[in-house]
């Protein structure tokens, strides 16, 4: 398994946002995490990159312990990371948003930085061969030099995405890539993450609302209610199960 | 083949030449045309001029320090002049024992050691809240050095440098022979300021400020990057203070208070927030300002119309200077937040395409 998520406990104080939640994804899966609001999911997934840390439980990644890893760390490790309330750099372009996410690849020190530049140079224009590769597949070329901050909903979330691709993930986590999103949007959405799948082999982490995407591009799915996993495997068995439908639509009380 | 001279657009055909500083060889030479102007200027002037030059040179650098912390990753320090002092009484207590050349630099990392130190709140705290723990080393450095028994408690410790390389550096070159070593260290510090936002260190700063959160989930520690931020800024400072200590032949810590924090702070304001063309006008603006209300207030002091209409026991001539400098700041911050810089890219932008409209 490539990512083991063991027991994972986290409270807030006399609040349990997740309580014993157990997850294993293998490499190259791509698995959702679906759930009615404030079930968990992003608790669950900012458990995973390191934002906050569980109460008790374990988290590993391909043999590294995650469980007291900081976001910077987790990252370093081969885990990026679509965040739900947009978090680009509004201030910058699209270009320098991915570019940023080339941080820790390619090493030169400060003094290069500063004063000599060759190698800093070199290194930057291999990241930016990148950066545009990354672009090129996500299909944002005309918002290239654009900043952000003038972007439509849309297009950001498309931005947010291929930023976290421009970390070289492993393991991508996305965190509802197609909330609020049109119908034509969102079947481009889809069809980035399949292509990332295909191309790349990388392992995703889907969270989203929209059950009709999530039953039709899953392997397996987890479904999450009051910080709990009621039920999880394939698509369809989770979409018969009775617990799911329950925490879904509800249940009859008359019957 | 497109015409190297002309700038009608972006015709870049590499990513090398995307991250240049200049975009074409007009700019290369109206930057190198400055810098002859910068190196024969002196030689027009008297030695009281150069003086004022000398210090705005050397607040620039400071500037340029500030412009890191504050600028770019947006950390609010009212300490530069502290860490100005640090440089300065460094260079004082090793000048005897070593060259200028070892001293300034000393000052320069034992400010930036300071600055990292400074720096560890910001760890914990942000805006406001920061800003008070750097005031609050700003007012421990005072303190520290008023009770210092090794740094003279406050008063002028003298700092000798007679010749150098041969050279007699006595009272009448004095101005001149620093004026160019503060204009090399000036050129040094730039090249090397303008290099930071082209490279990763650089972009982590403007990232750590814009959204931390996500700085975080793009691989850089923000913790680091704003110790990084603090240290950097202050090492600036202690080289500009450095080289005020040489020139003015000692170190007095009236130089490094809180009033000239505040007022480095309000030349960056004034000059623009984050710019190299704002950290020299932003200096310059506010030098020439303290010299004219200087002026001024002498005049009206001497002048007995104005003596007659002021009522008695009020000295409104000595109140000009602080008047005028607070009445500036609070101007650009209402009217041109973005600073000198904005007019200087407008004025610039008149001419490029002159005689047109656009």
């Amino acid at each position: 398994m490539q990512l083991t998520v063991e027991k994972v406990t986290l409270s807030f104080g006399g609040v349990k946002a997740l309580s014993e939640v157990s997850l294993e994804v293998a490499k190259g899966e791509l698995v959702s995490v679906i759930g009615p609001n404030g079930a968990g999911k992003t608790s669950l997934l900012n458990c995973i990159s390191g934002f906050y840390h569980p109460s008790s439980g374990r988290i590993a990644f391909e043999g590294h312990d995650l469980t007291h890893a900081s976001p910077h760390q987790v990252t370093q490790y081969g885990i990026a990371r679509a965040f739900q309330n947009i978090e680009l750099f509004t201030g910058m372009s699209v270009l320098e948003n991915l570019l940023m996410a080339r941080h820790t690849f390619g090493r030169y020190n400060l003094l290069d930085n500063l004063l000599i530049y060759g190698r800093a140079m070199r290194v930057g224009v291999e990241n930016r061969r990148f950066c545009e590769e990354i672009i090129d597949f996500m299909e944002l070329e005309p918002y290239r030099k654009t900043l952000v901050g003038n972007l439509p909903y849309g297009v950001r979330k498309r931005v947010e995405v291929a930023r976290a691709l421009a970390l070289s993930p492993k393991l991508l986590l996305l965190d509802e890539p197609m909330a609020g999103m049109t119908l034509e949007e969102k079947e481009d959405m889809v069809r980035f993450i399949l292509d990332i799948r295909a191309e790349r082999g990388t392992t995703i982490i889907l969270i989203e609302h929209d059950l009709g995407v999530v039953m039709d591009i899953s392997d397996r799915v987890y479904v999450l209610d009051f910080g709990q996993v009621i039920a999880s495997g394939l698509p369809e068995e989770v979409s018969r199960n009775p617990r799911v439908q329950e925490a879904y639509v509800g249940v009859d009380h008359a019957a | 083949m497109r015409n190297p001279w002309a700038q009608t657009g972006n015709y870049r055909t590499s990513y090398e030449q995307d991250t240049t500083i200049f975009a074409n060889y007009r700019e290369i030479v109206s930057v190198g045309l400055l810098l002859v102007a910068l190196c024969i200027l002196p030689m027009f002037l008297e030695r009281s001029q150069v003086l004022v030059l000398n210090f705005i040179l050397i607040y620039a650098i400071a500037v340029l320090g500030l412009n890191i912390t504050t600028g770019y990753a947006g950390l609010i320090s009212v300490g530069q002049a502290a860490f100005m002092g640090v440089g300065a009484y460094t260079v004082a207590l090793s000048a005897p024992h070593l060259p200028f050349w070892l001293t300034i630099p000393l000052g320069g990392l034992t400010a930036a050691i300071l600055g990292f130190i400074v720096g560890i709140p910001s760890l914990r705290v942000k805006h406001l809240y920061l800003a008070l723990a750097t005031l609050a080393f700003q007012e421990i450095f005072v303190w520290v050095v008023g009770r210092s028994p090794a740094l003279a408690q406050g008063a002028a410790i003298p700092v000798e440098m007679r010749n150098f390389l041969g050279l007699e550096i006595g009272f009448r070159n004095h101005n001149y022979f620093w004026y160019y070593i503060i204009l090399f260290v000036l050129v040094l510090m730039v090249i090397a300021w303008r290099n930071l936002l082209r490279g990763k260190y650089g972009r982590a700063l403007i990232a750590v400020r814009d959204n931390d959160r996500a700085a975080d989930a793009m691989g850089m520690d923000p913790g680091r990057t704003k110790l990084f931020a603090f240290a950097l800024g202050a090492l600036y400072g202690g080289v500009a203070g450095g080289l005020l200590a040489y020139m003015q032949r000692a170190v007095v810590v009236e130089e490094f208070t809180l009033g000239r924090s505040v007022a480095l702070l309000a030349m960056a304001i004034v000059g623009g927030l984050g710019t190299v063309v704002g950290s020299l006008l932003g200096p310059a603006f506010i030098e020439f300002l303290r010299l004219y209300m200087e002026r001024l207030s002498e005049w009206m002091k001497s002048n007995a119309f104005i003596q007659s209409i002021t009522p008695a026991g009020v000295d409104v001539a000595s109140a000009l200077l602080p008047l005028s400098f607070g009445l500036v700041i609070v101007l650009f911050l209402i009217f041109e937040p973005r600073g000198l810089y904005n007019w200087w890219r407008l004025l610039r932008s008149y001419f490029r395409t002159w005689p047109f409209r656009y």
